[in-house]
């Protein structure tokens, strides 16, 4: 095994932007320590660090904002490799609001990004957590969002195209610029939600929309969260168009609003024209209000990006793990009730959410007690995704400390897709080197 | 030309017959003939054999047998592409889908449709219409093409401005690997793990494996529909409004773009109401919650009038918006009362370069002696040239490939694309280049080997051969046997 040359990698990338020693420290994920992190500042260093890094065979674990880096399998202990930080290459590169798309290097911060877009009257229709350290590539890569995906569809809806090296160092563009284009296979699809692991995002071309009129953020209480889910699938079939659609469970609740008694919530975002927001939002209140919904409440607009975190910040916000799991949209309501059930028969707590529309729920789970056991902790997870199983879907431990993750695999059994995934990696990182052993199936 | 042997394949007759049944296998080469080519008739080549399998088993069964024999397969379904995508290699086995055409579910409360491939695109709307659903994605030959086909090329439509393509409303695929395994990708929840496989899957021209059940969403039909037509007396405006359009805010539906060659052929044939002295119409859709619609139809009327419209109406019933309809989606069998033959472009474009590229691409086929008639997906860029020519006479077919490849060039040079939604196949194959490196490439190969690593599978397609773009140009449009028959238009 070669060291790392870091004497190489500052010829690179100038001295000061190879980091060593105690400076790692907010690069240490699940107690693993890198052996540097590097930040080139442009598209030929990266490409130069790449094809360093493969011809000496470092691991190379790719790093935008770090709000997903705890994502995955734990990092091998034997060979942490080196962080290829993409912070530097933040600049917007193109923008023409008459094609409705845009263009930006892969470190940009999605929040600085949408400041950009919203100066000439568009944005990017993607909401991902935490949006000031987000990064697009980041975002691209982890494959993340939020509420409004309910209507505007995720990562993969909204990318045209992205310059990627491949794990040889090669420069590659995938897609396009255009908003349609079938040219060559779709590239641009292989490298959202592949978590770094077939080649490092260096620009990402999105399209984009007008920014709506108005929007707005409503919420609406439920005795009873069966009710509530009940209320999402009226919604659903109804003739109003949503942009988000949220299902929170008391305890989920009670981060957005501290007074509200044990109850369920049902929060419902709408955009377009004025008097098209204003109409939607009283035909929700005749909607869901035979079926028990109450005190239709305006949200503040900041509340959008706590959604993201409101099962994680429940309960006092000291989680033991939290999980998603994918499952049929109308099922959502009852693996709710499921998985707190089982959580509960564990000696545990839980707070869960839903994207409804989407039939993805994220459920946290609590130790009465600090300090509490590991194995409940394990026995819960393996409830849940169990659950998720059941409801058609598969569930993924999103954040766990190190102790239960080596007790409970991160990623679900992918199958027979997972052997040609395997196939697809062997193909585009043959060196295995892009974050290796972290993803499913072992990738 | 076939490389099997009579006595060969009389057994392989029998072995395929075994796995789907009498009635299943063509090899009668008069039988074969109606399969040697696509809706671009200029490219043919003859299979040995033509199976229609009616279950994925038999699909997986086939596949193996083709692999045991190292013979090629291609998937087939409507054949109304217009890239040569699903022509079978000289010899070889068509896979034809077509008997496996059934709604096997429809979840509402998921909304979501789970079909075989070669369910008619129409027919899905019909079985979902009747509780307020519909499938989005419109491709104009949608009378006749399969889901299929449309999962191969990532097809679109007008409405797909709004509503995406193809790949934004599949979910899952279950899939005969090109080795004959049976795969899920994806699934029926909205997010799968691990990589997108579904989402490489789709537009892969059928190289990549035999989808043969397909887990698609479907859509609230909308409360409300408007379409406001507009008239220009010269092209710039038409373009300028377009612009104008998005520059407001506005999302329609589809913004679609007529020209005035395309105008008259088209009142000459069915009299939809376009006035025949414009220069271009667009025809632009909106589409969703009633309250708001006049607001935003007044607003389209009004981008237009600034941009110089002569004239601007919306519809004023369901009929004389089915009568516009008509009038866009039959511009191409219209063509055929004016010229005895045409060739469809297919080029993809930044909005804002419409008025210069428009320029261009007449100055392109004017120069070659041509005429050229343009109807267009103009809201999203994805440009529908269509090269007028006479195939007997000497000569103009050449200029025709020559122009042709002179417009993916333009298209190239603006940051556009060489295909929106018809495909590589095999007449795009050596354009790629214009678009993509070779290290582009390399890894899309690199892709396709990790699905279907022997080639065997719908081989020859998406990637050029050696040949530069010089030598090889795409060929010209003959009708489609449907086509002349009016059963489906392109678009």
């Amino acid at each position: 095994m070669e060291a790392v040359p870091l004497d190489k990698l500052r010829a690179i990338v100038g001295p000061a932007h190879v980091l060593s020693g105690v400076d790692l420290s907010p690069y240490v994920v699940d107690g693993r320590t890198p052996e540097t992190a590097v930040f080139p500042g442009s598209l030929d260093e990266v490409r130069a660090v790449v094809e360093l890094a493969a011809g000496a065979a470092i691991p190379i674990v790719t790093w935008g904002g770090g709000t997903a880096a705890s994502v995955g399998t734990p990092i091998a202990p034997d060979r942490p490799g080196m962080v290829l930080g993409l912070g530097r290459m933040n600049r917007l590169v193109e923008h023409e609001p008459g094609d409705l798309t845009a263009t930006a290097e892969a470190g940009m911060a999605v929040a600085a990004f949408q400041t950009a877009l919203r100066a000439r009257g568009q944005w990017l229709s993607l909401d991902p957590p935490d949006p000031e350290r987000a990064t697009l590539g980041g975002v691209m890569a982890a494959n993340a969002a939020g509420p409004r995906r309910h209507l505007y569809g995720g990562a993969r809806d909204l990318v045209i195209g992205m310059t990627v090296i491949a794990a040889d160092g090669s420069v590659v563009r995938a897609g396009g610029k255009v908003v349609k284009n079938v040219a060559g296979y779709d590239l641009p699809k292989l490298f959202v939600g592949s978590y770094g692991t077939l080649a490092v995002i260096v620009d990402v071309t999105v399209k984009l929309r007008p920014l709506p009129e108005e929007e707005r953020l409503v919420s609406l209480r439920f005795e009873r969260l069966k009710d509530a889910a009940t209320a999402t699938r009226a919604l659903m079939a109804s003739d109003l168009i949503p942009n988000a659609l949220e299902l929170l469970d008391p305890d989920a609740a009670r981060v957005l609003d501290p007074s509200l008694p044990a109850h369920a919530m049902l929060v419902v975002g709408f955009d377009g024209l004025t008097e098209q927001v204003q109409w939607q939002c009283d035909e929700l209140a005749s909607l869901v209000g035979p079926l028990g919904g109450a005190g239709l409440k305006l949200l503040p607009p900041e509340t959008w990006d706590r959604l993201g975190s409101v099962v994680a910040a429940a309960l006092g916000g000291m989680p033991a793990a939290v999980m998603r799991l994918s499952v049929m949209p109308a099922q959502a309501g009852e693996v709710m009730e499921q998985a707190a059930l089982a959580a509960r028969a564990r000696g545990l707590l839980t707070a869960c959410a839903a994207h409804a529309g989407l039939g993805v729920v994220r459920t946290a789970l609590f130790s009465p007690r600090e300090g509490g056991e590991i194995a409940p902790v394990a026995a819960a997870l393996a409830d849940w995704r169990a659950i998720a199983r059941g409801a058609g879907g598969h569930a993924v431990l999103e954040w766990a400390p190190l102790a239960v993750k080596s007790q409970v695999p991160v990623w679900d059994d992918a199958g027979a897709a997972g052997r040609i995934m395997q196939r697809i990696k062997a193909q585009l990182d043959p060196q295995n080197l892009l974050n290796p052993g972290r993803f499913v199936a072992g990738i | 030309m076939s490389t099997v042997t009579a006595a060969h394949k009389h057994v392989l007759r029998q072995e395929l017959e075994a796995i789907v049944g009498r009635g299943g296998v063509l090899s009668d080469p008069d039988e074969l003939l109606v399969y040697e080519s696509d809706g671009l008739t200029m490219f043919r080549a003859l299979a040995d054999f033509v199976v229609f399998p009616t279950s994925v088993e038999h699909v997986s069964a086939i596949v193996k047998l083709a692999n045991r024999e190292s013979m090629p397969f291609v998937a087939r379904g409507a054949g109304t592409g217009l890239s040569g995508g699903c022509l079978p290699s000289e010899g070889g086995i068509v896979i034809s889908l077509m008997r496996m055409n059934r709604v096997l579910e429809v979840d509402y409360d998921n909304q979501i449709a789970v079909v075989e491939p070669g369910l008619v695109n129409l027919h899905l709307s019909w079985a979902v219409e009747p509780r307020g659903y519909y499938y989005a994605p419109d491709p104009s030959s949608q009378q006749a093409c399969t889901i299929g086909g449309n999962i191969a090329n990532n097809s679109g439509g007008p409405h797909t401005l709004k509503y995406g393509v193809t790949t934004n409303h599949v979910l899952g695929l279950e899939v005969v690997m090109p080795d004959g395994e049976i795969v899920w990708l994806g699934g029926r929840t909205r997010d799968a793990q691990g990589y997108d496989l579904a989402g490489v899957f789709v537009g892969s021209e059928g190289t990549f494996g035999i989808a043969t059940k397909v887990v698609v969403r479907i859509l609230k039909k909308p409360q409300a529909v408007k379409t406001v037509l507009a008239v220009f007396d010269a092209v710039p405006k038409a373009s300028a409004a377009v612009s104008a359009i998005i520059a407001r805010g506005l999302v329609p539906a589809a913004v679609e773009m007529i020209d005035q060659l395309t105008i008259q052929a088209v009142e000459d044939a069915f009299g939809c109401g376009y006035p025949r002295d414009a220069a271009a119409a667009l025809l632009v859709e909106l589409d969703g919650l009633r309250v708001g619609m006049e607001i935003q139809a007044e607003r389209i009327v009004q981008a237009c009038r600034d941009a110089g419209a002569r004239e601007v109406r919306t519809a004023r019933d369901e009929a004389e918006r089915a009568l516009l309809w008509k009038g866009r989606k039959s511009a191409f069998g219209a063509y055929g009362r004016i010229s005895p033959a045409y060739m469809v472009m297919d080029g993809v474009i930044p909005r804002t370069k419409l008025p210069y590229v428009l320029e261009r691409v007449n100055e392109i086929v004017a120069a070659h002696g041509l005429r050229v008639g343009n109807v267009f997906h103009a809201g999203d860029g994805n440009l529908h040239p269509n090269i007028l020519y006479d195939p007997r006479k000497p000569g103009e077919e050449a200029r025709v490939v020559e122009a042709g490849a002179e417009i993916m060039k333009l298209c190239a040079e603006v940051g556009g694309s060489i295909s929106g939604e018809h495909g590589i196949g095999l007449e795009k194959a050596d354009f790629m280049p214009l678009i993509f490196s070779a290290a582009d490439l390399a890894l899309m190969q690199r892709l396709k080997n990790a699905f279907n690593p022997t080639g065997l599978c719908n081989p020859g397609k998406v990637f050029p051969t050696k040949k530069s773009c010089v030598e090889v140009g795409p060929v010209a449009y003959r009708p489609h046997p449907i086509e002349e028959k009016g059963l489906a238009q392109r678009f």
